[in-house]
């Protein structure tokens, strides 16, 4: 249960998710916005391009002609020492993709909202995670909201993660498209002293810079079959995944940090909700976790020993937080908002059978994808996950996935 | 190698046409206020400005070859061309030969004058007050820009006989230390201008952005600087395929947002560094790896996109073509660029051959870098909002374009309807430009 009085010194406002991630990002004092709208991620483009207009913001607001140019331009700046956020989604982050992979192997701290769209084709313009799920191998940072405030809170402690010495790299914060980024709720706006001193100074080009003051190369050609190229190669590869594993670190910690100070607790990398006793599971991401969270109610008090699991952070996946989580389950159903073509089942459904290879026993796990397109994922689609698992959990044989919309 | 002299030189920008110079050297050489004995003389240029009559020096001059008295002799120590009077036979061959009119009938009926240094003292010069004219060592432009810091590191690995080293390094050591250079994938960092394996190229900060978002990055590097009241010159040095093709979509929203960027495109017609593919620039006709000749298609079968004109309607505050050849109208260009980079977008386009893609002699490539010139293949002009367009080399009878094909071995195929193709263009291009150049197509209001 949320707390209904605000913590001292912050404000209540109604927003939606969009508006939540430009507050969160106009608390982070960012010294660069970038801009290019896209459906479902234009209201926050205009929100935040609004606040620099009325100096809520005192930042540069770059208007760009295409995504490609707003990773670009952001890229420019934080080598020049600047703080910088941007949003996109879709065939925004599709076009968006040759920067955005580069920026993790230059170690650049950018945050950004995906709001999160399914891919096309076929032509559609709703909510889905298809795009986020599409860039997960490029070295960034994922976490996935479930709720408004969380995104709110979640972009500024994206900062403090990114920029974290042992981390340094940039983070995506998702939230689903229609559910999270139009749907308007209560949320509380944190004093913004109170997030200065959270944030604390800022130094994002320590590292690598384009700076006449500490000339240097960046990224001279690197690699090769001969010379110093391949161990040097190597070290940027390898420091990269080391970046990545010690995320999991931070995000916990910044996570503990963030309940300490504002007084809201949000699961770092995985939730467990009402697992205690759980002899099978249900596992989401985003916001479909409301719902489950409500199937799950419904079937304890039918007296079904079911629980939830919900992922927060995908990139670096929590392997051993989701195995820890699901320890002591014999069956989980994996609930995907997006798809993994290659293994017919969602990208979660298969990272969580990764993750539970070194299990001492065998754990059933079910692929169920929902939500594809903008379609929403009701408690009474969860109840058919709940029933499933549960005759996995008894031992019946798994099949494909099952897809939740496929008859709605 | 030649000796380099000193000799009056002439920065017709600079002239108001105030007329002192010729009233000096008509003081000094006939005790008259008339201008007409002056041997300098100031004359009203076709595009407004002026233009300058006055012996230069030559170092092959026409004058001395064609004098059938031995009356003109260049003398070796100090250049100066003397006119000997004593044996002068007044034929007046001279004054045909020379394309400056440096030599003409002067005050005394019959008789030739021209300009003799004022024996190292040059009273014109003395006379002017506006910097137009000044008494310099020819080679001092390059002794200038040879004086400034080296900012790359030496052993650049370019191509035998390529330009574009030369360009790279004279171009940034006249923009200076306070630079973030980017050079996109292509020539300029195969040459090792950002290092390899952790070795650093320059001496400025320097970095490989993607071949295609050169202006965006250069773009959030500047804006950040400027908000941080840091000047620090926002600097590309790019190939031709990173700025016409993939890069265009970045150069262009940069350029159309002002961005303050200084962009120079090096444009050797092509993929020159991956292979020799073709680009949007690479000219109809050429053999590339990609348009290859064969027995159904010989080389490329479009024109290339005419890209600084196409910078020009993007709110730009300095469009300029220059040529490798042309050094002193290059650096120039340069320095305007780098002062209205200052103020917004500044595009300089210039043309580099390339020796070993297009199939030519590596010690012929400034001569083809002329020729290209000399026959309008490539036409050096300037832009910018206040003043319009301006040719900075206009020519009165160029070459024919076969004379500057047929050196190049890309061209080697051409059949007479390729070659007639190409010239139509070209001459289609110079219509187009003289036609902006005077005023008769308005780009802009308030242009000339």
């Amino acid at each position: 249960m949320a707390a209904i009085m605000p913590e001292p010194g912050s404000k209540v406002i109604v927003c939606d998710g969009n508006e939540a991630a430009a507050w969160g990002a106009a608390l982070s004092r960012p010294d660069m916005v970038a801009v290019y709208p896209i459906t479902p991620q234009s209201s926050l483009a205009e929100k935040i391009s609004q606040f620099i207009a009325d100096g809520i913001i005192d930042a540069e607001l770059m208007d760009v002609e295409g995504e490609h140019s707003v990773l670009s331009v952001l890229q420019g700046a934080c080598l020049a020492g600047a703080r910088t956020y941007t949003a996109s989604c879709g065939q925004g982050l599709a076009f968006m993709f040759e920067p955005y992979w580069r920026t993790p192997a230059l170690r650049l701290p950018i945050v950004m909202s995906i709001v999160t769209r399914d891919g096309i084709s076929p032509q559609c313009v709703w909510g889905g995670q298809q795009d986020a799920m599409t860039v997960r191998e490029t070295g960034w940072i994922h976490m996935y909201c479930e709720t408004v405030q969380e995104v709110l809170d979640t972009v500024v402690m994206a900062y403090k993660i990114a920029e974290h010495h042992d981390v340094m790299l940039p983070v995506s914060v998702c939230h689903d498209g229609n559910y999270l980024s139009f749907g308007s709720v209560r949320a509380e706006l944190p004093h913004q002293t109170e997030v200065d001193d959270f944030l604390g100074e800022k130094n994002v080009n320590w590292h690598v810079a384009l700076d006449p003051d500490r000339p240097m190369a960046v990224d001279p050609l690197t690699g090769g079959a001969s010379g110093p190229g391949p161990s040097l190669f190597v070290r940027y590869r390898k420091g990269l995944c080391e970046g990545m594993q010690n995320a999991l670190r931070v995000i916990t910690e910044v996570h503990e940090e963030w309940s300490r100070r504002f007084g809201r607790y949000h699961a770092p990398l995985v939730e467990s909700y009402r697992m205690d006793d759980a002899g099978y599971a249900v596992m989401t991401i985003g916001s479909m976790s409301g719902a489950g969270k409500d199937a799950v109610d419904a079937a304890r008090e039918r007296g079904e020993k079911v629980g939830l699991v919900k992922v927060k952070t995908f990139r670096p996946f929590p392997a051993q937080a989701v195995a820890d989580a699901l320890a002591r389950v014999t069956a989980v159903g994996v609930v995907d908002r997006s798809v993994s073509f290659g293994w017919n089942s969602g990208p979660l459904c298969q990272e969580t059978r990764c993750a539970l290879y070194s299990s001492p026993r065998h754990i059933s796990v079910a692929s169920f994808i929902g939500g594809l397109a903008g379609a929403d994922i009701t408690v009474k689609h969860f109840d058919r996950v709940i029933r499933d698992t549960a005759e996995r959990a008894r031992g019946a044989p798994i099949s494909g996935p099952a897809w939740l919309n496929e008859s709605d | 190698m030649g000796k380099a002299y000193n000799t009056v030189a002439f920065k017709p920008q600079f002239c108001d046409g105030c007329g002192d110079c010729m009233w000096a050297c008509a003081q000094a050489k006939a005790g008259s206020d008339d201008p007409a004995d002056s041997r300098i003389q100031v004359v009203a240029a076709a595009d407004g400005g002026y233009e300058l009559a006055l012996c230069r020096q030559c170092g092959d001059p026409r004058c001395v070859a064609v004098c059938p008295a031995g009356a003109l002799a260049k003398d070796q120590d100090s250049g100066l061309i003397a006119w000997d009077g004593e044996r002068c036979v007044d034929c007046l061959l001279c004054t045909m030969g020379c394309s400056f009119g440096g030599i003409a009938l002067g005050g005394v009926a019959g008789r030739v004058v021209k300009c003799d240094l004022c024996g190292g003292d040059p009273q014109c010069v003395k006379a002017c007050s506006s910097g137009a004219l000044r008494y310099i060592t020819t080679s001092r432009i390059y002794n200038e820009v040879g004086n400034l810091e080296d900012l790359f590191a030496p052993g650049l690995g370019g191509c035998q006989g390529c330009n574009t080293e030369l360009l790279m390094r004279h171009s940034l050591r006249r923009v200076g230390p306070d630079t973030v250079l980017a050079t996109p994938p292509g020539c300029v960092p195969g040459m090792g201008s950002v290092g390899y394996n952790g070795q650093a190229g320059t001496k400025v900060p320097v970095f490989h952005p993607l071949l295609s978002n050169t202006s965006a990055m250069l773009a959030g590097v500047r804006r950040f600087y400027k908000r941080k009241g840091r000047d620090v010159t926002a600097m590309a040095l790019a190939g031709d395929g990173g700025t016409a093709d993939v890069g265009f979509q970045s150069l262009s929203g940069a350029a159309e947002r002002g961005e303050e960027v200084l962009f120079i495109c090096i444009d050797n017609e092509g993929y020159m560094n991956t292979g020799m593919q073709r680009s949007g620039c690479t000219p109809y006709g050429a053999w590339t790896s990609t348009t290859p000749v064969g027995d159904e298609r010989k080389g490329k079968t479009q024109d290339a996109k005419n890209l600084p004109l196409l910078m020009v309607m993007h709110n730009c505050r300095y469009v300029a073509t220059a040529s490798t050849a042309f050094m002193e109208d290059l650096y120039a260009k340069l320095d305007k660029a780098i002062a209205a980079s200052q103020r917004g977008f500044a595009y300089l386009h210039v043309y580099s051959p390339c020796t070993t893609g297009w199939r030519f002699p590596a010690h012929h490539n400034i001569e083809v870098a002329r020729k290209a010139v000399e026959s309008n293949f490539v036409m050096l002009w300037e832009f910018d909002p206040e003043s319009g367009l301006r040719i900075t080399r206009p020519l009165d009878n160029p070459l024919p374009v076969s004379e500057y094909l047929k050196g190049m071995g890309k061209y080697r195929h051409l059949d007479q309807d390729q070659i007639e193709h190409i010239q139509d263009k070209v001459n289609e291009n110079a219509e187009l430009l003289a036609s902006l150049s005077r005023g008769r197509t308005r780009l802009f209001p308030g242009s000339s």
